[in-house]
């Protein structure tokens, strides 16, 4: 009996992918991929994907496995795929995905945190402050503080029907709304702020964030 | 059973103890019994306010220790016959001489004999607003047209906001001058109303003798006629359930030159 492949390896037009078998043991699937990895007479450098299929490994074992690709000079691991995550990591990305909604003002020494977008239904007063990891929309007037894209997201925006805060914060960018953005104080009815390509906070219209951040709309459907 | 109201504001200044005194009274001269509580230990003004400061005997602490017993510590105002009584604070400890239990409990007690419980808070959002707001059922925030005030009271709206044995908060705008609003030099009652959002309770002129008669130990709302003392007593009636309209806040007073000269300016 011929003991079953437990590494396929095949040649897509993103490059080389080693498909790992899923239902063996782990130290078994180590061995025999460092045996693969050193038989195999790869030649020059190669670009390949790893599939664990549906083995759940954890950020040690994935680096092992890397390692052990790594082993030879001519394999490099750009990314490693999986068709299974833990609860955990999964509860987290349906969080950062969605929208919390907090209904109420915001009122100064105040704190209101969400992990994806966060749409606050009432004013934002000065000293309060609202940080979302995705975007902060605000139905009402932003006065206080705010802070988007709070895990490192620079397309995060900040969009208010009365954009007078003073502080915006967009990833690490900081920008106090002093008088030398005068474009505010004349009309900030219906505005959004976001992470111009030059790297500071810039504010327009609301109407312009349709162009600005177009991946920003998650609609599908109509005409 | 009666209802407890802390009277607070977060900032200092902007005439906590002067409410606190001036609705008391308003109130005992509608007729209810009421109860006014310092709470302001280690500063205690409102016995002064009230000119009963020679009278104390015992105080907040003395009761909350079982020094003495409660009716004993409380101060009766002889200008009200038996409606109006103080129960004054220590001057000598500070704050965290007493806890938000037991004053929760010395409320529960005043409620039961007195129709009002007024509790004067001292300023800050530490240890003596904590004991302040504990038994309370209901909150008045006391701002002025000052920036630096709307926000202490914002923060304290905030706070009060997250106790659920007290009613939404509701504000007195205080020390108001009517020539700085109209010029647009102070924030105008609307700015203020829609920034804090809620419910306005009433509004007070700014008038001198406010001054005059706290020194004299008699709270200004004894004079029917002075118009801060107009202010005190509609708050009053709106706080017995009465709906009386917000009082014009324009000096009434033209000259006979003046007037003759609006006719001829059409």
């Amino acid at each position: 009996m011929t003991k079953k492949q437990l590494i396929s390896i095949k040649g897509t037009k993103e490059g080389l992918v080693l498909r790992l078998d899923d239902q063996c043991s782990y130290t078994e699937l180590l061995e025999e991929l460092v045996k693969k990895v050193s038989d195999e007479g790869f030649e020059g450098q190669a670009e390949v994907l790893l599939h664990l299929g549906c083995r759940y490994c954890n950020d040690e074992q994935a680096k092992e496995i890397i390692n052990c690709v790594q082993q030879t000079e001519h394999l490099r691991v750009t990314k490693i795929q999986s068709d299974v995550m833990t609860v955990e990591e999964c509860n987290r990305r349906l969080l950062e995905n969605q929208s919390e909604t907090y209904v109420g003002i915001v009122r100064s020494g105040q704190i209101i945190t969400a992990v994806g977008d966060l749409v606050v239904i009432g004013d934002v007063n000065p000293n309060g402050r609202v940080i979302a990891g995705g975007n902060v929309f605000v139905l009402g007037r932003l006065k206080g503080i705010a802070h988007a894209g709070a895990n490192g997201n620079r397309n995060a925006v900040i969009a208010a029907s009365w954009l007078e805060a003073t502080h915006l914060i967009i990833d690490n960018v900081i920008e106090t709304m002093t008088d030398e953005l005068t474009v505010l104080s004349e009309q900030p009815e219906m505005e959004c702020a976001y992470l111009h390509t030059n790297g500071s906070i810039a504010i327009d219209r609301l109407q312009e964030l349709r162009l600005l951040r177009p991946n920003l709309s998650t609609f599908k459907g109509g005409s | 059973m009666g209802e407890a109201i802390v009277i607070t504001s977060g900032k200092g200044g902007v005439g906590k103890t002067t409410t606190t005194a001036n609705l008391g009274t308003a109130l005992a001269l509608q007729g209810k019994k009421v109860c006014l509580m310092d709470t302001d230990i280690g500063l205690r003004n409102l016995d002064v306010v009230l000119g009963l400061e020679n009278r104390i005997i015992y105080d907040l602490v003395d009761v909350v220790e079982g020094r003495c017993k409660i009716h004993q510590a409380l101060v009766k105002d002889k200008r009200f016959e038996d409606k109006l009584y103080l129960l004054p604070a220590a001057q000598t400890t500070d704050k965290n001489a007493v806890n938000p239990e037991q004053m929760k409990d010395l409320v529960n007690e005043l409620k039961r004999d007195y129709d009002y419980v007024l509790i004067d808070c001292p300023a800050g959002i530490e240890q003596g607003y904590k004991n302040a707001i504990a038994g309370a059922d209901k909150a008045i925030v006391v701002t002025t047209p000052e920036i630096s005030a709307v926000r202490d009271a914002d923060r304290i709206i905030g706070l009060l906001e997250q106790e659920e044995a007290i009613d939404p908060p509701k504000l007195i705008i205080n020390r108001i001058r009517q020539h700085l609003m109209t010029k647009g030099e102070a924030l105008d009652i609307n700015e203020i109303t829609t920034h804090l959002s809620i419910d306005l309770l009433g509004i007070v002129a700014d008038d001198e003798s406010v001054i005059t008669s706290s020194n004299k130990g008699e709270p200004v709302v004894m004079d029917p006629s002075n118009r801060a003392a107009l202010g005190y007593r509609n708050i009053a009636r709106r706080i017995l359930g009465e709906s009386v309209p917000l009082m014009s806040m324009d000096t009434p007073k033209k000259g006979v030159m003046s007037k003759l000269k609006s006719i001829f300016a059409k």
